[in-house]
């Protein structure tokens, strides 16, 4: 390996630390400082703040709606492109990371055009039929499923190609069937990757803005979530507010991140 | 027959694994699939386990047409050259998996399992994990796993192909040994002819998709249908017209019979307590010779040394098919 | 039929002979191989997918065709979009340079270097990813905004844009390039060195070629999330239109303002954008397995 001579090895790091520290590191403890300058009382009154109270609520709700279909899908997904060849494969497989690089604004348009109430493709038709998606809940949950869509998927797809399908074959030729293999060979392979999709899923849901801005009319008390409040209540001059919900959501965000940093090593080699 | 394979070919695109394959194998037997690498053995054995399905043709195992059947309903135990251990679960836990499938009360399973695992000498780990095992002890517990369901037929898809050779030696030796006591059906895969003509009752060639010759060792070594099989069971040369096994060769340093071929030595290596030559012949045709250390010390043979070359009586002999390529 | 064979063939102990090794070699089109539960679950997942994912999308070029070409062109060519247009690429242009010196540099640090806290670093490095986008920009705005304790006022300048678009555009490179920087092969240096390569020599000629694959594919994701980037912009940059507006805001302007025409007129082009860059990596991916 090449050795690096003493300076510029002082160099490199001082610019690699330097950098991460400006631009990461100091605000946002930064954040947590000012959520706390005055005491513990103004985090915890966003408790006490019933748009605040439903906004958290509204966010957790969508969350795990979005965490559980993209589980479902992701994990299905990942078995067919894996275990099974069929035509448009390929196709179908560079469309899976589409949405990590569409702008949410986007997103949230694209959902509009079809799902809107009054304009949207299929949105009349699935009014008629009681449902509201767009300036509801089901909207919300789509584009935070679509933003979230790829990340259960690109953990499990590695796991399940590196393990192979041997087992699977070995438990077919002792009597097991398609769903004995899969709920007792298959799952308990890719446990840990599963795993960290939905932490990973979950953290990306709670956090996600854009597209949710786009699609829930962001209606004050109705479809507000956590981030839509950090950016009305700053635009209000509420900031303190602002920043206890921001802290709360960074909180969340980075122990999701080092459950997964902690979790990880120990199970690689299994 | 325990299992009959009736017209079975399989391609993958357009690369013919199996051309119209007819073989039947007998019931309580062990029996090899010999042949080359890519020669389409093991999609042979995969298309009997159910593990892939044939193009056209027929599978029955023990009389019933399986060709449609999935795996699960076939009652084979298949034995992977990777092992394919449950690598979640422990080693007793592997072995009954099979019966836990099938639904057996636990008493039943749990005695089966200790039945098994003394059969595989794996009594005393049963509770750990299969990544705490050597290479060899996962292929005795996937063997027992196998063993479990009380299969119709086992089938081994090159089940030493992945141990050092030393260990590979003992388990084969392990299963004959197995074989004669458990006595179910059993065919592996190899491609080493070494192992299938120690080891098994009767051996089935394949090549290039097709099956070139079925038979006990004996027959193959001293009956070969053609010069491949021939060539693929042991070393072989051609002295004039004839293809024969270069210690088949007589060697004299005088011309005493009618018909001998006058040669010059060309090359003396010796390996052990064999020593092996090269000989140019008088029409230039370059044969191999192998013959005992003390044969060739009592003839004198070195370098440059002029030799009669002879097929010994009782040799395996067929003519050659192309003269110009062999030598 | 037969081929002249002397001998047993030298086949390599071990090799997994599965019997599928090509004589001739397999055909490139595509096979089924789906069992019927596996062809519902293609079937259903695959409904989904189109409701969630490729029917809005395509709903976005169908709205965005609907005026013809003369509208299209119009929307794009208006002072105030085209501005945002270049501030939005350039920027990100920008920012992708700094990724690509800056990012190479932490990944070489968390691979070669040894020093207290650097676990923490390959921590905060995923910090951006996890973050809720408005949470990011309250968190910049702390240090670069009004209150800033460096004293640095960039809230409402081109300059937030950049720092913003840094920020969550960070774990890119570094994440691409630090696996392959792990498993390159440490033979390979000391073979250059024995060659007589100096340490400049082996750094270019060797290490970087072979990140480059990686350090391109960094590159396009974080030009690609730059360019679409909304959330952290919302507080920190002030939405000024003409100095600091970007692309996704446009976009969300045209749609509060119920004129979903442009708005999908903008979009497609943001989408085109995200499109190249996917076929883009898919091509080099293919082609670094090849190479491996």
């Amino acid at each position: 390996m090449v050795k690096v001579s003493t300076p510029v090895r002082w160099l490199l790091r001082v610019i690699a630390v330097g950098y991460v520290f400006f631009l990461v590191a100091w605000p946002v403890s930064l954040v947590a400082i000012r959520t706390f300058e005055d005491g513990t009382e103004d985090f915890f009154g966003i408790f006490t703040d019933p748009n605040t109270v439903g906004a958290l609520q509204l966010t957790l709700m969508v969350a795990l709606w979005a965490v559980a279909i993209n589980l479902v899908f992701g994990v299905t997904i990942s078995l067919l492109l894996v275990r099974y060849e069929f035509p448009g494969k390929r196709v179908l497989s560079a469309l899976i990371d589409l949405p990590l690089s569409v702008s949410p604004v986007v997103v949230g348009l694209a959902l509009l055009l079809v799902f809107s109430g009054r304009t949207g493709w299929f949105g009349p038709s699935i009014e008629e039929a009681g449902w509201q998606v767009i300036y509801d809940s089901p909207g919300m949950i789509m584009a935070t499923c679509f933003v979230a869509l790829p990340l259960v998927i690109r953990e499990v797809v590695p796991v399940l190609t590196e393990i192979g399908d041997d087992q699977e074959q070995a438990a077919r030729s002792l009597g097991a069937n398609g769903r004995q293999t899969f709920l007792r060979i298959t799952l308990p392979s890719i446990k840990w990757a599963v795993i960290y999709g939905v932490v990973l899923s979950l953290a990306r849901s709670l956090g996600e803005f854009g597209a949710v801005k786009v699609v829930s009319g962001n209606i004050t008390g109705r479809t507000q979530t956590a981030t839509l409040i950090v950016e009305a209540k700053y635009q209000n001059f509420e900031q303190t507010t602002a920043y206890s919900v921001a802290f709360l959501l960074a909180f969340i965000s980075i122990a999701c991140l080092i459950v997964v940093a902690f979790l990880r090593p120990q199970h690689e080699e299994a | 027959m325990s299992i009959d394979v009736t017209g079975v070919t399989k391609t993958f695109g357009d690369f013919v694994a199996l051309d119209n394959v007819n073989v039947s194998l007998p019931t309580g037997q062990l029996t090899a699939l010999l042949g080359p690498s890519g020669g389409g053995k093991s999609t042979l054995l995969r298309i009997i386990a159910g593990l892939d399905t044939a193009d056209t043709g027929t599978v029955s195992i023990e009389g019933v047409n399986a060709t449609k059947l999935p795996p699960q309903k076939r009652n084979v135990g298949f034995v992977f050259q990777h092992y394919a251990v449950f690598k979640h679960m422990t080693v007793a836990k592997n072995v009954a998996f099979g019966l836990e499938i099938r639904k057996r009360p636990k008493d039943e399973v749990a005695a089966r399992v200790d039945e098994l695992l003394k059969l595989v000498h794996l009594s005393q780990f049963s509770h750990r994990l299969p990544s705490q095992l050597s290479g060899g002890q996962r292929q005795r517990m996937a063997l027992a796993r196998a063993l479990a369901v009380e299969p119709t037929v086992l089938l081994l898809d090159e089940p030493f192909g992945a141990l050092d050779a030393k260990v590979r030696k003992e388990l084969r030796e392990w299963l004959r040994r197995l074989h004669d006591e458990v006595a179910v059906t059993t065919v592996f895969v190899t491609h080493d002819q070494e192992e299938a003509l120690e080891v098994a009752d009767e051996i089935v060639v394949i090549n290039e998709g097709r099956v070139e010759q079925v038979g006990s060792p004996d027959q193959l070594y001293d009956e070969p249908a053609n010069d491949f099989v021939m060539g693929f069971l042991g070393e072989v040369t051609n002295l004039g017209p004839m293809t024969l096994r270069p210690h088949d060769i007589e060697v004299s340093t005088a011309p005493l019979l009618a018909g001998a071929v006058e040669g010059t030595v060309s090359r003396v290596v010796r390996i052990g307590f064999e020593v092996r030559l090269s000989v140019l012949t008088v029409d230039g045709q370059e044969v191999m010779v192998v013959l005992t250390r003390t044969h060739s010390r009592s003839l004198g043979l070195v370098e440059a040394t002029t030799v009669w070359l002879t097929p010994a009586t009782g040799a395996v002999v067929i003519p050659s098919m192309r003269p110009a390529l062999v030598g | 039929m037969t081929s002249a064979i002397l001998g047993p063939p030298a086949d390599t102990v071990g090799e997994p002979s599965t019997g599928r090794a090509p004589r001739r070699r397999r055909s490139a089109r595509p096979r089924n191989t789906l069992t019927p539960g596996a062809g519902l679950g293609l079937g259903i997942a695959m409904i989904w997918f189109s409701l969630l994912v490729l029917i809005p999308l395509i709903a976005i070029i169908v709205t965005a065709g609907e005026g013809g070409w003369d509208a299209y062109f119009q929307v794009l060519r208006s002072d105030q979009t085209w501005a945002a247009v270049t501030l939005t690429v350039s920027q990100a242009a920008i920012v992708t340079v700094i990724n690509i010196v800056v990012g190479t540099i932490i990944a070489w640090v968390l691979v070669r270097d040894q020093f207290v806290g650097k676990s923490l670093l390959n921590i905060i490095i995923d910090v951006p990813f996890a973050l809720p986008t408005i949470v990011a920009g309250l968190v910049l705005l702390s240090l670069y905004g009004p209150e800033s304790p460096l004293g640095l006022e960039w809230a409402n300048t081109e300059r937030a844009v950049m720092l913003a678009l840094a920020f969550v555009t960070l774990p890119f490179i570094v994440r691409t390039v630090q696996p392959v920087l792990e498993e390159l092969d440490a033979d390979v240096e000391e073979a250059a060195a024995s060659l007589g390569a100096t340490r400049g020599t082996i750094v270019r000629r060797i290490i970087l070629p072979s990140l480059t694959p990686a350090i391109a594919a960094g590159a396009a994701l974080s030009f690609a999330r730059a360019i679409s980037e909304y959330g952290s912009l919302v507080l920190l940059s002030g939405n000024l239109p003409f100095r600091t507006e970007v692309v996704s805001v446009r976009v969300l302007t045209f749609i509060e303002n119920g004129n979903t025409q442009s708005a999908a007129a903008l979009a497609s082009v943001m989408l085109a954008v995200a499109l190249v860059v996917i076929v883009g990596l898919d091509i080099a991916q293919r082609r670094v397995a090849n190479r491996g």
